[in-house]
């Protein structure tokens, strides 16, 4: 068997996906079941002498020295091959900034002379792990959680939903309720807060959260954190996550945006959306969230806004076979084993899409440009005038 | 001059445009150009575990997965395990005495453990039995979402070939020429199945069987509660790990201290780094993970004349405060060089059009559209622009040799004059006026540039090329603060 998988890597190198999160990069080869590794998209900046965060740019430049500062990093250090001549799966969001996008396939293509590039929309990698046809992905990043439903392998754009309901939503109000319980102000760095977070905060059910919202929470049972010096009680423990569940006028609260998403979607997919929830992204590993989440889906779609045109809908929950955080990264790494026998170009069957969205160096050599859904040129039919325009 | 902890005082423009300290840049001898970590295409070379220094092929480092098989690092604060032995007493003699228990059992057998030196982490807290032997034998654990995993690759892997047998079938359908040999056979899809068996893949039964078996994932409407725990009782920190603990173990992320287990340590690379202009070896590092040496090492230090600063009077908005440098020659040769303000350099291209023979064109025009992809994306011009202005004497100066005998003498030779002020051996300490601009803000940063150009021999044999180059080197120097 060693024998054949070796004949098998002489022919093709194993392929590696890339999913450049905003504060975790995920990065390891195809068809495996897990990272390599997951690290903070930070890397050290020698000419500033400080870590450097990737998504700390103000110039395209200074996005293109980030992305190879952090490629180098990775292939490097932590999965130790040639960026030469392999393919590369990028996990990316659909919201992805175009120059990012752009200034990525050059770094890969350019810089570290990558074979070939799949570009994979997180929604759908993240359906690819459950092989269901149809499925709701909600997706809590660290700055955005997004709302996505993939219809047999489709992601619905008119009804993708964003917003800002991440894990630096949390942090926020987490360092808000530590503000009020020490009684001064503490200026906590991201990474003790992240820590408190990840060690301490849970999500209460709906009944919990409303009786403490009303009465208090009953404080009496203190922690404190060494090394930080910091009180953290249990309010501040349970209500961290409010931010997401907070409903306003705007109707912009996590299970409000869940429910718009599906209410947005084709009258005959919404009831098997709902059928089908993924909740995913690191600010899911929150213990609690996915309960939460659900009694407020299923208490909010008895209310005005939704109760007219989304009847009897029964929410049901999957599971993904990987950690919340590496979800997006599993379905690229799927989806990229399964196209490395058609090359770059095949499409990985139903789940991944008709057409596949990689491009080989030679082509990006012939025309810079990528596949983007919000471009309009790529969303005409090969024979449009469009595209003798170009 | 670099420091470790020190802000780089002197800084090398690199022919790509990033300007930085002279131990971080590259020296082609081919293509006679500063290069630095930027420009150039990084390779990995060997593999090996830093702690045991021992090598591994990279084929079996991909297949254990880029660690090494007997080092392991501490789950809980990344040190470094250490294997500690102790004698396990027999179980059939419970009652043994405390204190000559160890007389007594002479087959006690030597059991090894993990243990942390700096956390006291043991591999006994998490209830890993302790090992016979020394080195290896650790429990491997698997993903547990291994199996699921390998389940909807080949589901997919299944979709994909048949998506191509369509594909390929629509396509033959089009061209399809019914002639008379091949009815009976292609009917009974036996050539089809004969060749799929030639070609080793899997037969066409499979795929279907591997789709028509595959479950999809179940939704189900109940989640998970939050476990009373929560609200009931008191939190102990101690008990959960951190993020830094999860990630260190990405396939299984541990919440709970005692899930820890030790990590296989993490192999290291050493690289070589290639030219991306002429493909030729910048440096290459000894096999022998041991070696900190190189074969090939193209550092800039050794080749290209080094600047420190001596001192400096504190600079003032449109005065002349005077600088104190030290040239360095690095080489074997004897080195002419002139100071020149930057924007005096000839342009890059002319002097890439230098040697003209017939091979090095024949070469590049090979190389042409390689290179111009990247350098046209990437090169910059180097951001040179400076608060101050080094006053540049119009003298060549000669730099000896590099001699390493000579550092033994202490006398400086005294040809000193109004620019030189001290010379020895390869070193040089010269005397320069430095214009701040007059516009200039107090307490920003006083910056001048400065262009060396040098005469530097080609060592590299190539018969009818000429041995000598001018060559330009530009430096950004930081001189403080202007003051007020």
């Amino acid at each position: 068997m060693a024998l054949y998988e070796g004949i098998a890597l002489i022919q093709e190198k194993q392929a590696v996906v890339l999913d450049l999160g905003t504060d975790y990069t995920k990065f390891g080869f195809t068809g495996e079941a897990a990272p390599r590794c997951i690290v903070r998209s930070e890397f050290w900046c020698q000419a500033e002498r400080r870590y450097k965060r990737l998504y700390d740019y103000r110039t395209p430049q200074e996005l293109y020295d980030n992305l190879v500062h952090m490629l180098h990093l990775l292939y490097f250090r932590h999965v130790l091959v040639n960026p030469k001549e392999r393919r590369v799966v990028v996990v990316e969001s659909l919201l992805t900034p175009t120059l990012f996008r752009e200034t990525l396939a050059k770094v890969l293509f350019i810089h570290y002379e990558v074979s070939g590039a799949l570009w994979v929309d997180s929604g759908r990698a993240s359906a690819l792990t459950l092989a269901a046809p149809v499925v709701l992905v909600v997706s809590i990043g660290a700055r955005d959680a997004e709302v996505t439903a993939v219809v047999h392998g489709c992601p619905v754009l008119r009804a993708l939903q964003s917003q800002p309901l991440g894990a630096r939503a949390v942090n926020a109000e987490l360092a808000r309720l530590l503000d009020e319980d020490n009684g001064r102000e503490l200026h906590l760095s991201d990474d003790v807060l992240d820590d408190i977070k990840v060690r301490a905060c849970f999500v209460p059910g709906r009944e919990a959260a409303l009786r403490w919202a009303e009465r208090g929470v009953p404080a009496d049972v203190r922690e404190t954190r060494r090394g930080a010096d910091v009180l953290v009680s249990r309010r501040a423990r349970a209500l961290a996550a409010e931010p997401l569940f907070a409903r306003d006028h705007d109707l912009a609260s996590l299970p409000d945006i869940v429910l718009q998403c599906i209410m947005q979607c084709p009258i005959d997919a919404r009831r098997s959306l709902a059928g089908s929830v993924l909740v995913t992204g690191g600010g899911a590993a929150l213990p609690g969230l996915r309960a939460r989440l659900a009694q407020e889906l299923r208490h909010l779609a008895d209310q005005p806004p939704y109760k007219e045109r989304l009847r009897e809908l029964e929410f049901k929950f999957h599971s993904a076979p990987a950690h919340e955080n590496s979800v997006a990264w599993v379905g690229g790494a799927l989806c990229g084993a399964a196209c490395a026998g058609g090359g770059a170009g095949a499409g990985a069957g139903a789940g991944a899409g008709g057409e596949g969205r990689g491009v080989s160096r030679e082509t990006y050599a012939r025309t810079r440009r990528l596949r983007d859904w919000a471009c309009l040129l790529h969303n005409t039919p090969p024979s449009h005038p469009h595209w003798d325009m170009q | 001059m670099a420091y470790l902890t020190q802000p780089d005082y002197v800084k090398y423009a690199c022919s790509c445009g990033q300007i930085k300290p002279i131990t971080s840049l590259y020296f082609c001898r081919h293509c006679l150009q500063i290069r630095c970590g930027f420009c150039i295409c990084h390779e990995v070379d060997s593999h090996y575990c830093a702690n045991c220094l021992e090598n591994m092929p990279s084929s079996e480092a991909r297949l254990k997965k880029n660690r090494c098989s007997s080092c392991f690092d501490c789950p809980s604060c990344f040190h470094t395990l250490s294997t500690r032995a102790t004698l396990a007493q027999p179980r059939q003699t419970p009652e043994q005495g405390s204190g000559d228990s160890k007389v007594e059992n002479k087959q006690a057998k030597k059991m090894y453990y993990l243990s942390c030196f700096n956390c006291r982490w043991t591999s006994r807290d998490v209830g890993i039995p302790d090992q016979p032997v020394a080195s290896g034998g650790w429990p491997e654990r698997v993903n547990p979402n291994a199996t699921r995993i390998n389940q909807l690759l080949d589901y997919y892997k299944a979709i994909a070939q048949q998506e191509k047998q369509e594909k390929l079938d629509r396509e033959r359908k089009k061209f399809a020429i019914r002639g008379k040999y091949i009815t009976l056979t292609d009917k009974t899809g036996l050539t089809g199945a004969m060749a799929r068996n030639i070609a080793g893949l899997p037969s066409s039964e499979s795929t279907m069987s591997a789709i028509a078996n595959f479950v999809p994932s179940e939704a189900s409407a109940d989640v998970e509660e939050l476990s009373e725990d929560f609200y009931t009782k008191e939190l102990n920190l101690n008990q959960i790990t951190s993020m830094p603990q999860r990630l260190a173990a990405p396939e299984w992320q541990p919440s709970s201290v005692s899930r820890l287990y030790p990590i296989a340590k993490l192999l290291s690379v050493k690289r070589s780094q290639r030219c991306r202009a002429c493909d030729h070896n910048l440096t290459k590092p000894e096999y022998n993970p041991g070696s900190i040496k190189f074969k090939i090492e193209l550092l800039a230090f050794y080749h290209v004349p080094e600047v420190k600063i001596i001192s400096y009077e504190p600079m003032k908005p449109g005065c002349t405060s005077a600088l104190l440098l030290k040239l360095t020659n690095p080489t074997g040769h004897e080195m002419q060089v002139r100071l020149l303000q930057p924007e005096e350099v000839p342009d890059t291209e002319d002097r890439l059009e230098e040697p003209k023979s017939l091979e090095k064109s024949l070469e590049k025009s090979l190389n042409l559209e390689k290179d111009n992809l990247w350098y046209e994306t990437v090169q910059r011009k180097a951001d040179v622009t400076a608060t101050c202005r080094v006053v540049t004497p119009d003298v060549t100066l000669t730099l000896a040799q590099r001699d390493d005998a000579a550092e033994y003498d202490d006398d400086a030779t005294h040809d000193a004059n109004d620019i030189i002020l001290w010379r020895k051996s390869n070193k040089l300490a010269l005397r320069l006026q430095v214009r701040c601009g007059e516009e200039v803000e107090a307490g920003s940063a006083a910056e001048a540039a400065l262009t060396l150009q040098y005469r530097y021999r080609n060592t590299v044999p190539a018969p009818h090329e000429p041995r000598d180059h001018t060559l330009h080197a530009t430096l950004m120097l930081q001189l403080g603060h202007v003051s007020g």
